[in-house]
């Protein structure tokens, strides 16, 4: 056993690190300095960076474009990122579809989709959720029919992030319906500008635009846009989800926003809350090591399996017990509001500075828990699959 | 990186999970609890024939030259069976302060070795907490008076290790048991093993009695305790994880409203939170035993944050695991609450989570 990073590892860290020093966009990286938010332009100029060095498919296989990193690597890559206060890599393209097509895509979509995803050319959303389907997903009533060379979709997805911004969107529609409600779904991918599609905005809670909801009516599919095979699609969404769920933990920006809180917090806390910071971070490093226990596990050679399900739940339990902490450290100074009638960054009101996005981040992070399989569906898999109950 | 064991370190691991299932069963163990010695010499010779009792010790003392991560391996196994032979006491505690100490304790280290005696650390104090750097025991022109409290295993030491004071300094020395002056009450602790209070009443010192001196004295003591500390967080990681999969057993079994009460969602969410803070405490137990292995700058830090984790996790696993089993959880003959009773004592020992939480913020 050995605990350290080898010698490669540590060059590869330091390789990371210039071309953070050197090529991360300048103009991004000081709005993400400032906290201001960054324009769709903003984000595909940075995921064009990475592009160029040649890292945009950092967790993709050589043969697709990818980078054909090891998982300790990825990790390694990460935590730069969140330390130099990278923006997150847009998960939609590179994260979810991509994977998808090129382990179930036929070689033409490969051919297709795959470039333009590693070059963000294509910005993706992901069709899931639906009004009367959260949790069971499989219950999704979207519905796609054949007819000659197109599937005629009809229905409606919802908390679909940054679908004002997408080019392309990948949905799971019932092709069927089957006595077993997952055996009739299939994997679509379908372009935005296709008419009969609509998207409005959703406002959650922190007052942000991040989450839509997208109507179909009678919208023109090509059959050639199928994943896979019809009625499989329930396969590929799990295969995808076990892929979103690695890395939802958050660590590395966690370990950043600590570093910060402690920062900005000095001498303005008292001992209680203090006393609670510590009490996180030593979770925030028990996570940390579960991370890296399940990295070198699939370093080994294991697929990622129901473990990812832990450090979904312990992650996001971290992530938001951090934002509260936040809220509690500025006190009655998170009250101003920013945006419409509140405050702008041409009206800063008085207080220490972290005190104004303390809320939002905090209202905005009770999604957490919520998405990519809410942590009560994440209980029932390690239930099931490690407890065997 | 790499977090996998050894072959060695399998092998010893699977050496001492063999024994615990065949040679350590619960009813086993019961029995051995209530016979007066409150241990076990057969077990206690098993272990000195598999070489255990070597593990920690020096080549040039006659040991194996393990470390942190093979007593972290054997006290996470021990952890599973609730083993209560005095391991962690006279080969742990007190071998490492025999073992590194600039006088020759090799003839005494063979002893230990060969399993014939016990040796037992006297270094906490009624008024110490866990504050044991400033002993009111003193030795005064080769007289050692004082009171040490918890000194666990006191019954059947040979000897003691006892931390004093000269006025100016701390010693730590080697005191026979039945010395002149060396007197003791044995108890019970509520978790199946042995302590007592041992008193020292004008007891002859000699020079070459004296293991440490000063700074030596108090680096020594520091080091004993983390040692010991290490391998109380992997024996609790050992009772959760055993803990976690006796519980789902139990409720796979057990019948209520006519189906196993595993079936009912709420319940399997309180084992899924169990299972996950075994697991994220294993997380830093195997940190901990590499940073120390390493010894890494960060590796107390490091400690003090598994302790402070095992206080609570254990507390919580080990609170759930008899709610889960009803009013068996609270009877006696079960295991469980046995769980329960040693994950507690654990977290009292070397320091508690309160105690790890500050350490943490001030290391």
């Amino acid at each position: 056993m050995d605990i350290n990073f080898s010698k490669e590892d540590l060059a590869f860290r330091q390789e990371v690190k210039d071309f953070l020093a050197n090529k991360y966009p300048k103009h991004v990286k000081e709005k993400q300095e400032k906290g201001i938010s960054l324009t769709k332009q903003d984000m595909i100029d940075w995921h064009k960076s990475l592009y160029e060095q040649g890292w945009a498919g950092y967790n993709w296989p050589v043969e697709y474009g990818g980078t054909g990193w090891s998982p300790i690597q990825i990790y390694i890559f990460q935590n730069e990122l969140a330390h130099a206060q990278c923006p997150t890599i847009l998960p939609f393209g590179l994260n979810m579809v991509g994977p998808v097509i090129y382990t179930f895509g036929s070689q033409e979509q490969k051919d297709k989709y795959l470039p333009d995803i590693l070059q963000f050319n294509t910005w993706w959303c992901q069709g899931y959720s639906e009004p009367g389907s959260g949790s069971d997903l499989a219950s999704l009533k979207t519905k796609a029919v054949k007819e000659g060379d197109y599937y005629i979709v009809n229905g409606s997805k919802t908390w679909t992030t940054l679908a004002q911004n997408a080019d392309w969107i990948f949905c799971l529609v019932r092709t069927e319906t089957t006595q077993k409600k997952q055996e009739g779904i299939s994997f679509l991918l379908i372009d935005m500008k296709t008419p009969g599609i609509e998207v409005k905005p959703i406002i959650t809670i922190d007052g942000d635009h991040e989450v839509n909801s997208v109507f179909f009516t009678d919208v023109k599919v090509p059959v050639e846009n199928l994943i896979g095979e019809e009625g499989q699609g329930w396969t590929y969404a799990k295969f995808l989800l076990m892929h979103e769920r690695f890395g939802i933990a958050g660590v590395p920006n966690q370990i950043f926003s600590l570093k910060k809180l402690k920062e900005i917090t000095k001498g303005r806390i008292d001992d209680d809350l203090q006393r609670e910071i510590a009490e996180y971070e030593i979770e925030l490093n028990a996570l940390e090591f579960t991370e890296l226990r399940s990295l070198a596990a699939l370093a080994n050679g294991s697929h990622p399996g129901a473990e990812s399900s832990i450090l979904k739940i312990k992650g996001t339990e971290l992530q938001q017990w951090l934002t509260d902490i936040y809220v509690r450290s500025a006190g009655q100074y998170i009250l101003p509001y920013e945006g419409p009638d509140g405050f702008d960054s041409n009206s800063v009101p008085s207080g220490p500075e972290y005190s104004h996005t303390a809320v939002s981040r905090y209202l905005n992070f009770r999604k957490t828990s919520i998405y990519g399989g809410s942590n009560e569906i994440q209980k029932n898999i390690i239930a099931k699959a490690i407890l065997g109950v | 990186m790499n977090l996998n064991y050894s072959d060695e370190q399998l092998m010893l691991q699977e050496q001492i999970a063999k024994f615990c299932s065949a040679d350590y069963s619960f009813d086993k163990r019961e029995k051995i609890i209530a016979n007066s010695l409150g241990h076990s010499i057969e077990i206690w010779n098993q272990f000195a024939e598999l070489g255990w009792l070597a593990l920690p010790f020096s080549e040039k003392n006659g040991g194996l030259d393990f470390g942190p991560i093979e007593l972290s391996i054997l006290f996470e196994e021990f952890g599973k069976a609730l083993v209560v032979e005095p391991y962690l006491s006279t080969v742990v505690m007190s071998g490492y302060l025999l073992d590194n100490s600039s006088v020759d304790s090799s003839a005494l280290i063979e002893e230990i070795i060969s399993g014939t005696t016990h040796v037992s650390t006297a270094y906490v104090e009624a008024n110490s907490g866990y504050d044991y750097l400033n002993p009111q025991t003193q030795i005064l022109n080769g007289k050692l008076n004082g009171n040490k409290s918890i000194v666990l295993n006191a019954k059947h030491a040979k000897y003691f290790i006892v931390s004093a004071s000269d006025n100016s300094e701390m010693l730590i020395a080697l005191v026979a048991a039945d010395a002149a002056g060396v007197s003791f009450n044995s108890f019970r602790t509520f978790d199946g093993q042995t302590c007592g209070d041992v008193s020292f009443e004008n007891v002859d010192i000699s020079e070459n009695a004296i293991l440490f001196k000063g700074d030596e004295a108090i680096a020594a003591l520091n080091e004993m305790i983390n040692y010991a500390t290490l391998c109380v967080s992997a024996e609790a990681v050992g009772c959760m994880s055993e803990t976690v999969k006796k519980t789902v057993e139990y409720t796979k079994e057990r019948q209520q409203f006519g189906v196993p009460i595993s079936s009912f969602q709420v319940l399997q969410h309180r084992m899924v939170e169990m299972f996950m803070e075994a697991e994220i405490s294993k997380s830093l137990l195997i940190k901990s035993m590499l940073q120390l292995n390493s010894k890494d700058p960060n590796a107390l830090k490091t400690l003090s944050s598994l302790k402070a984790q095992i206080g609570k996790s254990g507390k919580f696993v080990g609170q759930e695991a008899v709610q889960l089993h009803g009013g068996m959880g609270v009877s006696n003959e079960m295991s469980i609450g046995h769980y329960l009773k040693r994950l507690t004592a654990i977290d009292s020992q070397f320091g508690n989570r309160s105690y790890h939480i500050k350490k943490f913020m001030h290391l």
